[in-house]
C-alpha cells in the first residue's frame, strides 16, 4: 500500500502519482475532471514542494487525497452532474461533507465520472463518455458512482465520494471489488448534493480498505445547519462477534447470477466461521421495492430537475426568442434519454388526481419495508443480501437493458427507502471479477457495520485488479 | 335576484431581516441582484433552511385570525415553470398549513358579519422579470423573501365590504409588526375571487381578478365585476371562468386568460424540508406575543372609554398612537378630552413638526399634565392650546410653562366673590336694573370682573357667582312660529302670529315666580311646513349663543307641530350634552279668547297656554337634555313621529325609553358656530339629501333624475303598504343602485317596522343593505334626515362628512 498521506507533499512522489494517473485513466476514464494542484490549493495544504515531507499530520486525513463525484460541489471544480446542461458549470461553493473532509486535511485531486444526475447504474449514461472497469475494461463498472469506484479500484485514490439514491455506490463497489457504504439518511450532510431524489439519496464513501471508510464516515457525519433533514450521528454500538445476521428467506425464489449465489453461500459460511450466528428472516415487502423506489424517486426528480433551465447558469440556447422557449429548448438539449424519462415517469405520477394511485400508495410500500426492516433487526443485528444479482456486465443493452437494470435495484433500494445504513464489501473473486456482499444494520449503526466489514477483510480483503497504481507503484 | 360571493387571497411580505429560506438579506428595493446566493437562486445542490423568525410569525397571523394552529406544518412543492422561479418550484404549503378555519369578526354599514379565513400559509416569493424591448431581465432579490398567504371563504358581498376587510387586515399585522402593509410597493398584494349567481343557487363560475394593488381598486374592481356579471346572466348569458386584470385607467376589469381548466402544480411534501412542529414553548411564545387587535381595542374603547366610533378609529388606526392613549388615561385623565385633543390639536403639532407621537416632545405625562390643568381649571381651553404649542416648542412641561408664563386661570370661588362684590357695590345702578327686570347690564358686570383680574377669571364661575348674588333664572324663549304663536282667522285657517300675545297671556295668567326671567326671541314668523335652511340656522347660531353666554338656566322653543320632529332631532345631533335643558313646545291651534274659554271640545280647545307655562316651568327644573314638552307628556327628540292619529298628534317610535341627550355625532365645541357657516352647509346639505318613501308603484328611475339634479344622500323609508322592488324594471331600485354606486352616490335605509310587521314579501333594509344602502337600526326617517344635516354642520372636510354620516354606529338606539 502507498503512503497516501506522503503523495502530495513529495515532488517525486507526487509527479509518479500523476503520471500513472493520467495513464491508467486513459483506458478507464474515471474522471471527468483531474486537477490534484488546484485541489492542493484549495486545502490550503499548499504546493506540493512547499510542504516538507516530514510534516507531521496533525489531522485525520491529513494530506490524502480523494476524488468527489462529479454532483458533489467542490468550489473552483467543475460540477457537470454529468449532464450537458451543466457541461461548463463551475461551483461557486463547496459541499459540507467535503469541507468537512477539507479541514481535516484532505484533498480534492478531481471530479468523478457518473450517470446523469445519479440515473443509471453502469456510468454509460454520462454525457460526456462512459467509464470502464478496472477488472476488465470491455465490462461496466457500475454506477452511478461508477467514477468513483473506478478510481478507487484501479489504486487512484484511496478513497472517493459518491451518492446513493437506491445503490448508486454500493453496486458499482460491488463491481469493482472496494467497499461502499451509504450511511444512515441524515447522518451526512447532503448539502452541495446536487438532488435526485432528496428523499433517498445521501451522500457516501467508496474505499479501499475498511479504516478508511470508518475515518471518512467519521469526519464526515453530523447535523449540518443548512441541511435541515440532518440529524445528529447518534453512535449505537451493538454486539461484535455475537452479532446475529439475518438472511431473508425471500433470496430463495430470487434468481442470481451462479457466481453471486455462489458468493453469497460462502460469505454466509465464512460469517458462521468466524462466530457469527445466522438465522431465516422475512422481509414479504420486498417485491415491491423496485416499484416504490422508482415512483418515489422520478417524482422527486422531476421537480429537482426543473431549475436545470438555461436561465440563471448552465447551457443555454441563443436562438431562442423568448424566456418560455429558452427554457424548453435548453432542457430538450441538455438532458440525456434516461433523464427525461424519469422526469416524464415523475411528472406523470404526480397529476393530481394519480396521486392516490402511485405517489402516496409508493409512500405506504415505503412504510410497510421500513416496518418490515424494523420487525427483522428486533430479532437480528445485521440484514445480509447480495448486492446486485449479478457481477459487472457489459455495456449496450446486450447483457442487461435498462430495464432489467432497474428491476435489479431490489436488494439496494431497500436500503434507501427505509433510509439505514447499508455496507457492499468484496467478498469474493469469480470468474475473474470481484463480486461483493451487502450488510444492512439499524440506524445509525454504521459502527457495526464496520466491525463486521473489518471482520471479513482479514479473511478477504480488498482484491485488486490486474492493473492498478499498486502494481506500478511497487 | 342574485348573490354576489367575494373570496380574497392576500399576500403579506414578513418584516424579517432575511429570507425565508436562506441568509440573504430580504430587501427587494435594492440594486437588482444583489441580495442573492446560490440557495435562492437555486443553484445544484443546495437546500432551503427555514427561517425561524418567519414561521413565528406566521403563527403569530394564524393565531390573531383565530385559526387552528396545526401542530404539523408541512412544507410542499408547487411545481410551475416560469424564468423568475428560480427552482421551477415554489416552496409553499398545502395539504397542511401554519393555520386554517379562522375568521374576522366585520362590520360594514352596521351588519356584523364573520368572515371565515380558509388558510393561512407561508411560503416563498418569486422574482421579477421585466421585458424592456426584446430582451427580459431579471431581478433575484424578491426571489425568497418569506410571503404569508391568507384565505378567505367567499363570504364577502360587495367592494365597499371587501375593502373593509382588507384595511382591517392591515391593521392588524400592522399591530402585529409582522408587515408594514404598504399596497403601493406591493409588501401588502390582494388578488379577488368573485361569482354571482341566482340567489340561493350558490356560488357561480369563478373569476379571478389580479392587480389590486390599492384599497380603491379592491373597492372599485370587485362592484365593476359584480355588476358586469351579473349583467351578463340577466342577459341569459354564462360567465367565463377566467382571470381578469383591472385597468386602474379605464376603470374596467379585462380579460386576461381564460382558464380551461385549473393549472396542475403536482402539490407533494418537500423532501428538503421536515415538517415544522411547533413544540410547547412555541406555542406559549407566540400566545405572550399576542397584543390585542385593532377591531377589540375599538370596541372596548367605545364601550370603556365612551369614544364614539369615528374617535375610536382614529385613536386605533395605529397601534403607537392607541397605546398613547391608554397610558395617558391611565395617568388619569379623561378619555374624551383625552382622544378629543389627540385627533384635533395634538394631530395639527405633530404635522407641524413632522414627527411621529412617539419620540415626540410631547410625552403621555406632559399630556395628561395639560388635560388635567384643564380639567381642575387652572387653564382654559385658549391657553391650553398655547401651551401645548410650548411644550412642542420649547420642550417643557404644562406645569412649568403656567408657571413661567403666569397663565394660570383664577378659579379660587372666594376670591372671585370678593372680586365680584367689589364690581356690584361699584356699579350699584346696573345692579338695580338687572332686579327689576331689565337683563342687558349682566354682560357688562362680567366684562368688568373679567377687566380687574385681567382675564384669568374663570368665566363659568364668574356667570354662576353673579346668578347666585342676584337670585336669578333667565329662562329663553325662541319662537320658531307654528299654530302656538299663530292667529286663527275667522274662516278657520291659522297664520302666523306675534309671540308676545301669548307670553303676555302666560305671564298674565300663570304668575311665576319672581326667579324665573323670561327673555323673548323671535326667529320666525311661518309656518312650520315652511322651515327653511336659514331658519334652523338662526336658531341653531341663537342657541349655541346662549349656551354659550352662560347667561340662561333652559331654553323653551315653540314651533309648528309639522316639522317639529325635524328641528328637534337636528338640535339634538347637533347640542347631544347641553348644560341646560332645551325644551320644545307646541299646540295645534291658536290661542285665542274664543277657543279658551267657549268651546267645549278637546281637540279644537287652544293647548297653547298650557304647553308654553309649563315647558317654562319644566325649563327650570330638569335635567339638561333635549325634550319635547306637549300636553303633559315629555317625549324624545329622538324618533319623534308627528302622527295626527296618535295621542295628542306625537309619538316615539321604536324607543324602549325616552332618550334626551346622548353621545355627539362629533365633538365640538360651540364656539366653532358661525351663523354664515351653519347657513352655508344647511342649504348644501338640504340641497343634496332626499328623503324617499319608498312605496309601491314608486319609479326608482326617478331617483336618477334626481341624482342628475344634484342629490347625493338618499333616505330610503320602507313601508309596510308595498315597497318599491329590485327587479328590471321602471320601478324597480335596482338601476338607481348601480347608478347611484357609479357616482358616490350614498343610501340610508330605515325600516321603522321591521320589527313589528311581517315583511316578507317585501323589500327589506337588509336587502337594501346588500344593494349598498346603510341600515340605519331603529331610526326614523326624520333623525336620520336630521342627523345628515347634522353632519354637514360639522364635517370640515369631505372626506370626514362622508365618515360622519357612515359612522352610525353609536346612535342605534
Amino acid at each position: 500500500m502507498p503512503e497516501w498521506d506522503k503523495i502530495l507533499s513529495n515532488p517525486e512522489k507526487f509527479k509518479k502519482w500523476k503520471e500513472a494517473a493520467v495513464f491508467l485513466d486513459k483506458n478507464i476514464k474515471c474522471f471527468l475532471e483531474f486537477d490534484p494542484e488546484k485541489g492542493i490549493k484549495l486545502s490550503g495544504t499548499g504546493a506540493p514542494a512547499d510542504r516538507p515531507e516530514t510534516e507531521p499530520a496533525d489531522k485525520p486525513l491529513s494530506g490524502i487525497p480523494f476524488a468527489v463525484k462529479d454532483n458533489i460541489a467542490v468550489k473552483s471544480f467543475k460540477l457537470t452532474c454529468g449532464s450537458k446542461i451543466l457541461s461548463n458549470f463551475v461551483s461557486p461553493y463547496t459541499a459540507t461533507a467535503v469541507t468537512k473532509l477539507q479541514n481535516n486535511g484532505a484533498v480534492v485531486i478531481g471530479k468523478t465520472n457518473l450517470d446523469e444526475f445519479g440515473m443509471g447504474s453502469s456510468t454509460e449514461n454520462s454525457a460526456f463518455s462512459p467509464t470502464h472497469n478496472p477488472w476488465d475494461v470491455k465490462r461496466v463498472p457500475g454506477g452511478s458512482s461508477g467514477g468513483s469506484a473506478a478510481a478507487v479500484a484501479a489504486g487512484l485514490v484511496p478513497f472517493a465520494l459518491g451518492s446513493d439514491t437506491g445503490g448508486s455506490i454500493r453496486q458499482p463497489a460491488s463491481f469493482c471489488g472496494v467497499y461502499g457504504l451509504k450511511p444512515t439518511y441524515g447522518s451526512v450532510s447532503r448539502f452541495g448534493l446536487v438532488a435526485y431524489a432528496s428523499s433517498l439519496e445521501v451522500i457516501g464513501i467508496i474505499s479501499k480498505t475498511v479504516s478508511m471508510l470508518k475515518n471518512v464516515f467519521n469526519v464526515m457525519k453530523g447535523e449540518d445547519p443548512l441541511d435541515h433533514s440532518s440529524l445528529p450521528a447518534e453512535e449505537k454500538t451493538p454486539a461484535g462477534k455475537t452479532a446475529k445476521i439475518g438472511l431473508p428467506k425471500e433470496l430463495k425464489s430470487i434468481e442470481l447470477y451462479p457466481s453471486v449465489r455462489k458468493t453469497l453461500d460462502s460469505t454466509i459460511r465464512n460469517y458462521k466461521q468466524m462466530g457469527y450466528a445466522i438465522s431465516e428472516i422475512s422481509l414479504p415487502t420486498l417485491e415491491y421495492v423496485v416499484s416504490a423506489y422508482y415512483v418515489i424517486a422520478t417524482a422527486e426528480a422531476s421537480a429537482n430537475l426543473a431549475r436545470f433551465d438555461g436561465i440563471r447558469y448552465g447551457e443555454r440556447d441563443f436562438s431562442a426568442e423568448n424566456p418560455e422557449e429558452l427554457m424548453l429548448s435548453s432542457r430538450n438539449r441538455g438532458f440525456g434519454k434516461e433523464v427525461k424519462l424519469r422526469i416524464l415517469l415523475g411528472t406523470y405520477v404526480l397529476r393530481s388526481g394519480f396521486q392516490e394511485q402511485y405517489y402516496l400508495r409508493a409512500q405506504k410500500i415505503r412504510t410497510a419495508i421500513r416496518k418490515d426492516l424494523q420487525k427483522a433487526f428486533e430479532s437480528v443485528d445485521a440484514v445480509l443480501l447480495p448486492v446486485y444479482p449479478r457481477p459487472a456486465f457489459k455495456p449496450g443493452s446486450k447483457e442487461m437493458d435498462p430495464f432489467s437494470q432497474k428491476l435489479a435495484d431490489i436488494f439496494t433500494s431497500t436500503a434507501n427507502l427505509a433510509g439505514i445504513p447499508a455496507v457492499s464489501f468484496p467478498a469474493a473473486v469469480e470468474e475473474g471479477l470481484p463480486v461483493g456482499m451487502q450488510l444492512l444494520a439499524p440506524p445509525f449503526a454504521e459502527k457495526l457495520l464496520f466491525s463486521m466489514c473489518r471482520d471479513y477483510e482479514k479473511v478477504f480483503p480488498s482484491p485488486n485488479p490486474p492493473d492498478n497504481y499498486f502494481n506500478r507503484s511497487i | 335576484m342574485f348573490q354576489s360571493f367575494v373570496g380574497l387571497e392576500i399576500h403579506i411580505h414578513l418584516l424579517t431581516k432575511t429570507k425565508v429560506f436562506c441568509g440573504c438579506k430580504a430587501e427587494f428595493g435594492d440594486e437588482p441582484n444583489t441580495n442573492i446566493c446560490p440557495v435562492c437562486m437555486g443553484y445544484p445542490g443546495v437546500l432551503p433552511a427555514l427561517n425561524e423568525k418567519a414561521i413565528e410569525m406566521a403563527y403569530l397571523v394564524a393565531y390573531a385570525l383565530n385559526c387552528k394552529l396545526n401542530p404539523m406544518a408541512v412544507f410542499e412543492r408547487k411545481n410551475y415553470f416560469y424564468p423568475d422561479l428560480p427552482k421551477n418550484y415554489q416552496i409553499s404549503q398545502f395539504r397542511s398549513p401554519v393555520g386554517t378555519n379562522g375568521f374576522i369578526d366585520l362590520k360594514y354599514r352596521n351588519i356584523k358579519k364573520r368572515v371565515k379565513i380558509r388558510e393561512v400559509h407561508l411560503e416563498e416569493d418569486a422574482g421579477k422579470m421585466i421585458h424592456a424591448g426584446d430582451i427580459s431581465l431579471l431581478d433575484f432579490n424578491r426571489t425568497g423573501t418569506p410571503l404569508l398567504e391568507i384565505v378567505t371563504m367567499p363570504d364577502l358581498e360587495v367592494g365597499e365590504e371587501a375593502e373593509l376587510f382588507l384595511q382591517n387586515f392591515r391593521r392588524m399585522v400592522r399591530y402585529l409588526d409582522v408587515c408594514d402593509g404598504n399596497m403601493e410597493e406591493g409588501s401588502l398584494r390582494c388578488d379577488a375571487n368573485i361569482s354571482v349567481n341566482l340567489r340561493g343557487k350558490g356560488l357561480g363560475k369563478k373569476v379571478e381578478i389580479k392587480n389590486l394593488n390599492s384599497f380603491k381598486f379592491v373597492r372599485k374592481a370587485l362592484n365593476y365585476e359584480i355588476g358586469r356579471q351579473t349583467e351578463i346572466i340577466e342577459r341569459g348569458g354564462s360567465i367565463a371562468q377566467e382571470t381578469r386584470l383591472w385597468n386602474e385607467n379605464r376603470d374596467v376589469t379585462e380579460s386576461m386568460r381564460i382558464k380551461e381548466s385549473e393549472n396542475d402544480y403536482r402539490y407533494f411534501p418537500d423532501p428538503d424540508l421536515p415538517p415544522f412542529r411547533p413544540d410547547d414553548l412555541f406555542i406559549t411564545n407566540i400566545k405572550n406575543r399576542i397584543v390585542e387587535m385593532p377591531e377589540k381595542r375599538r370596541k372596548r374603547f367605545i364601550e370603556e372609554y365612551g369614544l364614539t366610533g369615528l374617535q375610536a378609529d382614529f385613536i386605533c388606526e395605529e397601534k403607537e398612537r392607541a397605546d398613547f392613549f391608554e397610558n395617558t388615561i391611565k395617568l388619569g385623565a379623561d378619555p374624551e378630552n383625552t382622544a378629543l385633543w389627540l385627533a384635533s390639536d395634538v394631530k395639527k403639532m405633530l404635522n407641524r413638526y413632522s414627527t411621529a407621537l412617539k419620540g415626540s416632545r410631547l410625552t403621555e405625562t406632559r399630556f395628561f399634565e395639560l388635560l388635567n390643568l384643564l380639567k381642575e381649571k387652572r387653564i382654559h381651553g385658549k391657553i391650553a392650546k398655547q401651551v401645548l404649542e410650548v411644550v412642542f416648542k420649547e420642550d417643557k412641561s404644562p406645569v412649568d410653562i403656567i408657571r413661567e408664563k403666569g397663565w394660570e386661570q383664577i378659579t379660587d370661588r372666594t376670591k372671585l366673590s370678593a372680586v365680584i362684590e367689589k364690581v356690584l357695590k361699584e356699579n350699584s345702578a346696573a345692579v338695580q336694573a338687572i332686579r327689576s327686570g331689565d337683563n342687558k347690564p349682566l354682560g357688562f358686570l362680567v366684562g368688568e370682573v373679567m377687566k380687574t383680574t385681567s382675564g384669568r377669571a374663570d368665566p363659568g364661575i364668574v356667570h354662576d357667582i353673579l346668578k347666585e348674588k342676584l337670585s336669578l333664572t333667565f329662562i329663553h324663549i325662541i319662537s320658531m312660529g307654528g299654530a302656538i304663536t299663530g292667529e286663527l282667522t275667522d274662516d278657520g285657517t291659522v297664520v302666523p302670529g306675534n309671540p308676545d300675545i301669548i307670553i303676555k297671556q302666560v305671564e298674565q295668567k300663570t304668575g311665576f315666580s319672581k326667579k324665573i326671567r323670561l327673555e323673548e326671541i323671535s326667529i320666525s314668523a311661518i309656518l312650520s311646513e315652511e322651515i327653511t335652511p336659514d331658519d334652523w340656522s338662526s336658531l341653531i347660531f341663537r342657541v349655541a349663543d346662549l349656551l354659550n353666554s352662560q347667561d340662561t338656566s333652559g331654553i323653551v322653543i315653540t314651533h309648528g307641530t309639522d316639522t317639529l320632529a325635524y328641528t328637534a332631532s337636528l338640535l339634538f345631533w347637533l347640542f347631544p350634552q347641553p348644560l341646560i335643558p332645551i325644551i320644545f313646545t307646541a299646540a295645534f291651534s291658536p290661542f285665542t279668547e274664543k277657543t279658551a274659554e267657549k268651546t267645549s271640545n278637546k281637540m279644537s280647545r287652544s293647548n297653547a297656554i298650557i304647553n308654553l307655562s309649563s315647558s317654562i316651568e319644566e325649563a327650570a327644573h330638569l335635567s339638561p337634555g333635549v325634550y319635547i314638552y306637549l300636553d303633559d307628556r315629555i317625549l324624545s327628540p329622538l324618533n319623534l313621529k308627528f302622527e295626527k292619529a296618535a295621542p295628542g298628534g306625537f309619538r316615539n317610535w321604536n324607543l324602549k325609553q325616552p332618550v334626551f341627550a346622548g353621545k355627539p355625532v362629533k365633538n365640538v365645541s360651540q364656539e366653532l358656530f358661525s351663523r354664515e357657516n351653519i347657513l352655508k352647509k344647511l342649504k348644501t346639505a338640504v340641497n343634496n339629501t332626499f328623503l324617499v318613501k319608498t312605496f309601491a308603484g314608486m319609479r326608482g328611475d326617478i331617483l336618477i333624475k334626481m341624482m342628475d339634479s344634484g342629490i347625493t344622500n338618499f333616505i330610503l323609508e320602507t313601508y309596510d303598504t308595498g315597497t318599491a322592488n329590485l327587479s328590471e324594471s321602471p320601478y324597480s331600485l335596482k338601476k338607481a343602485f348601480s347608478t347611484g354606486r357609479e357616482r358616490g352616490v350614498r343610501f340610508f335605509c330605515t325600516s321603522q317596522q321591521e320589527t313589528t310587521i311581517d315583511f316578507s314579501r317585501y323589500i327589506t333594509s337588509r336587502e337594501l343593505w346588500k344593494e349598498g344602502a346603510i341600515p340605519m337600526g331603529s331610526l326614523t326617517a326624520e333623525s336620520v334626515y336630521t342627523r345628515i344635516l347634522a353632519c354637514y354642520i360639522l364635517a370640515e372636510s369631505e372626506e370626514e362628512l362622508i365618515n360622519l354620516m357612515e359612522d352610525t354606529g353609536a346612535y342605534t338606539y
